[in-house]
């Protein structure tokens, strides 16, 4: 895969990178922002759909920046709502840092065999798995919360397939869109 | 370029049945009851062995709800309230599986087994 990462020998090329990052990161805490503006049917369940930025630029332009992004996302997102460093925002950054960590599993796996819907599920999955285990070790410590955890993971599974099919169609789009020019 | 790959589809398949695991680990556990406790209002009025068959009439606050036991089931078989939702409520076997009616203040509880809960409770 043609990485931006991978050419940071220029300073203009490093430049070029950081607007990459701080762009897809507004983008992602713009869709942040008007998610928890919504209200959700299940408490704890969101679409999740900044994450499909995350997977777009993790196929793209590769996992350091992919994590650069989900990263800003996380911190900017939570002090513009206001949840920095409170509870909500353990389980958020938890997350985040799980979801990555199942990107990073994808970009080791020899010969690219998992496109955009893989990695989101995947991302979606191990987003939802860890929070629910952050929230039972930390706040919850009681065997009711397990009850959850099939509804929860059912959910998760279903936005991770939307959201990764929303970015396998980005990346598609993106992809024709560089050969043209 | 193809949008979806063998390894995405694989991926959805394998989180399918992660999700399905976790049903079967988390809800699919409620053991068979043993015992179904009555209760008229707060107080407990009986307690009934499912393993014997038998029928029980049990005076509420309107009037005599009837409870059938049979094959380690309990269930109403009539009450003197206007919707007989406990009616519907059908046989009840599992631990923690609860019937009421609630116009003759009547509820039947099946106990016995491991509890087992379906959502957060505290």
């Amino acid at each position: 895969m043609q990485s931006i990462a991978d050419t940071t020998g220029s300073a203009a090329a490093a430049g070029q990178r950081d607007a990459l990052v701080a762009g897809f990161a507004a983008l992602a805490i713009a869709i942040h922002i008007l998610e928890a503006a919504f209200p959700s049917p299940l408490p704890g369940v969101k679409p999740g759909l900044a994450n499909v930025v995350t997977v777009v630029v993790f196929l793209r332009w590769g996992w350091r920046m992919a994590a650069a992004v989900a990263v800003l996302r996380v911190l900017v997102g939570s002090l513009l709502v206001g949840s920095f460093l409170s509870p909500t925002f353990l389980m958020s950054a938890a997350g985040g840092v799980a979801a990555l960590a199942a990107l990073g599993l994808v970009a080791l796996l020899p010969g690219r065999p998992v496109g955009a819907l893989g990695a989101s599920v995947l991302a979606a999955l191990a987003h939802m798995g860890t929070q629910l285990m952050v929230a039972y070790v930390l706040f919850i410590p009681h065997s009711a919360l397990f009850g959850l955890v099939p509804p929860l993971l059912t959910a998760s599974l279903i936005f991770g397939t939307v959201s990764g099919m929303i970015a396998a169609t980005v990346v598609d789009i993106l992809a024709t869109e560089a050969d043209s020019s | 370029m193809k949008r979806f790959s063998i390894g995405d589809l694989a991926v959805l398949a394998l989180g399918a049945s992660l999700v399905g695991a976790s049903y079967a680990a988390f809800w699919g556990d409620r053991t068979e009851g043993t015992q179904a406790a009555v209760f008229v209002g707060r107080e407990q009025v009986a307690a009934l062995d499912l393993s014997v068959p038998s029928a029980h009439e049990i005076l509420g606050r309107i009037g005599l709800s009837q409870l059938r036991v049979e094959g380690g089931r309990v269930r109403f078989i009539d009450s003197p309230c206007p919707g007989r939702i406990c009616v519907h409520s059908g046989w009840l076997a599992r631990t923690g599986e609860v019937a009421a009616c609630l116009p003759n203040g009547v509820v039947v509880e099946v106990l016995g087994g491991e509890r087992v809960f379906d959502a957060v409770n505290r």
